[in-house]
């Protein structure tokens, strides 16, 4: 029956379960599940009057059985779901319908929007799996989901954990977005190349408003497209929903012709609109539909298609950059994100991700990294190394589509890396080498492109997934290879029509004005059929020459973007949102102002006369301190105390990479620890702390939000921190609070602790045993330096 | 529905005459949040039924314990539940805003808080259309005064606030996304008298930062 088969023909699935159960007295909102073990003649009635109304997969009752939602409740999720996939087979005996295992979202939400780890949500969701495969489900279907992330938990648990088919569905706002923001063909690419069956959209809306995602949906993917809307709207006063059952099928029934072919109905619907469907479709056929074959990464936020030149940024990488392996070396996550943010800002449409640097341990150091950067940057991702382990460990964890550099023709490369691009169902770089170099000739280099697309092929990756890096070679060194490279990048765009890769800035080594060599290359490169340069998006000419190159090839319509770039004139500095002034004149002033570059710029011309201490204690912590007076004084307010101490932190990375220039020891003035306890997960408090303490020199161990008491105390008790900072804003959380600080206390060698928060006062932290407390981060300064010593 | 910037300004802290670079920081990053984040509510009308001296939403399942609830809903015959949020999409720009400058972070975080407020105003206006005949009390919130902030759970449960709102609730009873208002509002047959805005009931009128100075926080 799958998958081919239910692309052609029309399949009757169920309705409601829970609306239904609620006409029958259960409360709104009341979890249904438990009545699998309490009322199981109820859901074997609504089972079978779905089959008598034309189902042919039925939904077992067990949408909400997970573990998380269960806890309150005693009973476990095995023992909810075998009971519910029980009475669904018995109410699908001798009739040919199939059951399936019904997993919805786990009722908390993942990381970054969340707390919960990424790996726990697939605990959770593999429990679900192998319990439904053992009752007996035939098929599973994940539905009602609104972040992708979820949703590729539960599909990978499912597919590593059971043999059985799967279809996906997720909810759709009109705006053609899911609540976390995942568009439709971010949906649509990720979990068809992450091995889905069927995938479609359920809930949210009726079936008009459902009709325009599904069209789009059904040009996005190859997979069969199922629809299963609710019956309307509700009525606020009354819960009901506006559409009948006739009504909602007649407004179903077009889909047919976007291609859908997999129908039923979610909150609102009965068996009469089962019914009504069956009457509507029958005898009829979905139409052939055309898959839109572009290729394609992106994040859930970003779709990224690969119909024109697009950038990806190569400053996340540590060869030949000293402060980015110190980063690396010293776990200095933030840093790393922002080089990602200072190219998404220049118009980077991919960043290219490598953390291979030894002393580092790149199979936890990427996933690490990819889930940092995918919190705070839309960008889709690509993941760089030559570790197929590394490789896989970010796949695993990343959010949307992503892209692997690289694979090359070796046949022993191929075989460890592209088994694993496909079951993550990334798009991959094909490297035009193999074990004996780098061909010299354009031919010799299409041969190897060649190789590799029909070992993509065979394994399954689609076409469109492979993109073939022509090689850049040395210009100074190998003159001659230049005019290689641009011919291979013509055969491979002409004959085998894949995207072409350049690391463009790998032509100029060794010359000088190296920036007019390579945006010359890439020009070339670009108008022979390159897609794909990897460069520095931070370098103007080279995302100039690009804006210019979609001018003219047509994609800039009416020359709309360009036109933006250079909407301020020529210089782009002052497009940073400051107006153009005239610059400070001493670093004080810069630092006041919130003047990054100026700062940055006069802290190197003052390094020329002085040591990089003399200049921290000399110039920048007191320039940050009259900033704190002006605060205290009501005089500036807390965006202004925020920007200078952002200003300072610029300087501090002037001095941080002067110092690693040298070589010599970073500037250290102690460390803390700083936390939002167990419970809290509203954090901007905290980071408003971290980052003007940051900017005095001191060194946070930032623990996130939610954090258990025995981390801070395990971290505390490993790195001998003096000085613990720790959060919390609702009155429910200050128990965590005073737990975490009682932990601490049994340390033999207890830290220094300072309390913050919107409802900590004064009295509270010294009944909970705290040092100090302070009303804001001005004061937290103040504190810092008497217990770490300035 | 409008963003209220003055409100934002004090979400911020600021008072006095403030700097009109600020302001025309906060007037733009303004438009960019109306123009990208669009809040979303939800509300539920339920009787109001009175058993014991508690309050009880027939319908619902839904006890509202203590002398607030009592007093809001005394002469109510009909409570709304309600549900506000920016989503995810907001937490999501402010998570990329502090990777690029924690200074407009808070900025941001000041002018979501306006934000989410403009939205509750717009349900309770949705509200009065549908019920032309009858009079709102002001709005008020699990946490408020002796009202539980534990009911948010079940005011989540009854409300779908996950399927229709994607808002969850965690075990220490905060709203997730960040930017989350719920709220009981009151309909009775006869206007209502105001019972919550002004100092008299504010929970931080003993250390206000306006009073001090001789205002408040509306003037």
């Amino acid at each position: 029956m799958f998958p081919e088969a239910l692309k052609n023909k029309v399949v009757l699935l169920d309705g409601a379960m829970g609306t239904v159960l609620q006409k029958k007295g259960l409360k709104p909102g009341g979890g249904p599940e438990l009545l699998n073990l309490t009322d199981r003649e109820t859901i074997l009635a609504v089972h079978r009057e779905y089959i008598r109304a034309g189902a042919r997969i039925i939904y077992a009752n067990t949408f909400g059985a997970n573990a998380l939602k269960l806890r309150p409740t005693g009973h476990s999720a095995a023992e909810v779901i075998t009971a519910g996939v029980s009475v669904a087979r018995e109410a699908a005996a001798g009739t040919g319908v199939m059951v399936a295992l019904d997993i919805g979202p786990l009722g908390e939400l993942l990381e970054p929007m969340g707390t919960m780890r990424f790996e726990t949500a697939y605990e959770y969701f593999k429990e679900m799996a192998v319990a439904g495969a053992q009752a007996g489900a035939d098929l599973c279907v994940i539905e009602t989901m609104t972040d992708l992330y979820e949703t590729k938990a539960a599909l990978l648990a499912v597919k590593e954990n059971s043999s059985l088919p799967v279809f996906v569905t997720m909810s759709f706002e009109q705006s053609g977005r899911t609540f976390t923001g995942c568009g439709v063909q971010a949906m649509a690419r990720t979990l068809e190349g992450l091995g889905a069956d069927a995938i479609g959209v359920n809930c949210s809306l009726g079936p008009e408003l459902m009709a325009p995602i599904l069209s789009e949906l059904c040009r996005a993917t190859r997979l069969p497209v199922i629809a299963k809307p609710n019956a309307g709207l509700p009525d606020p006063a009354t819960g009901e929903y506006d559409m009948g059952p006739e009504a909602f099928a007649a407004a179903l029934a077009p889909c047919l012709e976007a291609g859908v072919s997999l129908f039923g109905g979610c909150c609102g619907t009965s068996p009469a609109y089962i019914r009504a469907l069956a009457a509507a479709l029958k005898d009829k056929n979905p139409a052939p539909r055309t898959f839109d074959a572009v290729s394609f990464v992106c994040s859930p936020v970003t779709a990224c298609r690969i119909d024109g030149v697009r950038v990806i940024g190569e400053r996340i990488n540590p060869t030949g950059k000293k402060r980015f392996q110190q980063a690396l070396l010293e776990n200095d996550l933030d840093y790393i994100l922002d080089v990602a943010v200072q190219q998404e800002d220049a118009g980077a449409d991919i960043l290219d991700v490598n953390v291979g640097f030894p002393g580092v341990d790149e199979v936890a150091m990427l996933p690490r990294v990819v889930k940092k950067l995918q919190s705070a940057v839309s960008l889709p991702l690509q993941l760089d190394s030559s570790d197929p382990d590394a490789l896989e460990a970010g796949l695993r964890v990343y959010n949307g589509k992503p892209s692997v550099n690289s694979v090359n023709g070796d046949p022993e490369a191929m075989e460890r890396i592209l088994p694993i691009v496909k079951k993550y169902g990334a798009a991959v770089v094909g490297l035009c080498l193999d074990k004996n170099g780098i061909p010299r000739s354009a031919e010799a280099r299409f041969t190897i492109a060649e190789r590799i697309l029909s070992a993509a092929l065979a394994l399954g990756i689609p076409r469109e997934d492979l993109w073939i890096d022509c090689l850049t070679l040395t210009v100074s060194a190998q003159q001659e290879q230049a005019g290689e490279t641009l011919r291979a990048v013509d055969r491979v765009r002409g004959e085998l029509g894949l995207p072409v890769v350049l690391g463009v800035s790998n032509i100029s080594f060794g010359l000088p004005e190296r920036s007019l060599i390579n945006q010359n290359f890439l020009i070339q490169a670009m108008n022979r059929g390159l897609t794909l340069p990897i460069l520095n998006p931070n370098l103007r000419e080279m995302m100039d020459a690009v804006a210019a190159f979609k001018v003219l090839s047509g994609e800039d319509a009416g020359s709309r973007a360009y036109i933006e770039r250079f909407a301020h004139g020529p210089d782009r500095a002052a497009a940073s949102g400051l107006p153009a002034a005239a610059g400070p004149a001493t670093l004080e002033a810069a630092i006041r102002q919130g003047l990054k570059a100026d700062a940055q710029r006069l802290a190197r011309e003052a390094l020329a006369a002085e040591s990089e201490m003399e200049l921290v204690e000399g110039q920048l912590i007191p320039a940050l301190d009259r900033v704190g007076a002006d605060y205290e004084a009501g005089r500036a307010f807390l965006p202004q105390l925020l920007s200078a101490a952002q200003a300072a932190q610029a300087v501090f990375e002037v001095i941080k990479a002067s110092i690693a220039e040298k070589g010599g020891t970073p500037v250290r003035k102690g460390r803390f620890v700083i936390a939002t306890v167990k419970g809290d997960i509203h954090d901007i408090g905290k980071n408003i702390v971290k980052t003007v303490l940051e900017n005095y020199g001191y060194e946070a161990i930032d623990l996130g939000r939610d954090v258990p008491a025995e981390s801070v105390r395990d971290t505390v008790e490993a790195e001998d921190i003096r000085l613990v900072c720790l959060s919390a804003l609702m009155t429910t959380t200050l128990p965590a609070m005073e737990e975490t600080i009682r932990l601490l206390r049994t340390l033999d060698r207890p830290p220094v602790i300072l309390v913050g928060g919107a409802v900590v006062t004064p009295e509270y932290a010294r009944k909970m045993g705290a040092d100090y407390y302070a009303k804001d981060a001005r004061e937290s300064v103040e504190i810092v330096r008497k217990v770490l010593g300035s | 529905m409008e963003l209220n910037l003055t409100e934002a300004l004090r979400f911020l802290g600021v008072r006095g005459e403030p700097d009109p670079a600020l302001v025309g920081e906060m007037a733009a990053m303004k438009e960019r949040l109306i123009g990208s984040v669009s809040p979303r509510y939800t509300f539920r009308v339920f009787p109001v039924s009175r058993a014991g001296g508690a309050i009880e939403l027939s319908g619902a399942g839904l006890v509202l314990p203590g002398t607030m609830a009592g007093k809001m809903l005394a002469d109510c015959s009909r409570a709304a539940l309600l549900l506000c949020t920016l989503g995810a999409g907001f937490d999501a720009m402010l998570r990329a805003e502090q990777a690029r400058s924690m200074a407009r972070a808070v900025m941001l975080d000041a002018l979501g808080s306006a934000w989410v407020e403009a939205s509750c105003d717009a349900a309770e206006a949705e509200l009065s259309r549908r019920f032309p005949e009858m009079y709102l009390t002001d709005r008020f919130s699990p946490g408020y005064g002796d009202l539980p902030l534990a009911l948010q759970q079940d005011l989540c449960r009854v409300l779908e606030a996950e399927k229709r709102l994607g808002v969850t609730v965690n075990d220490s009873f905060l709203l997730n996304p960040a930017k989350t208002v719920s709220a009981v509002i009151g309909l009775g047959s006869a206007p209502q008298p105001a019972r919550i805005r002004g100092c008299g009931y504010c929970p931080m009128r003993d250390n206000c930062s306006y009073r001090e100075g001789g205002r408040t926080c509306v003037s």
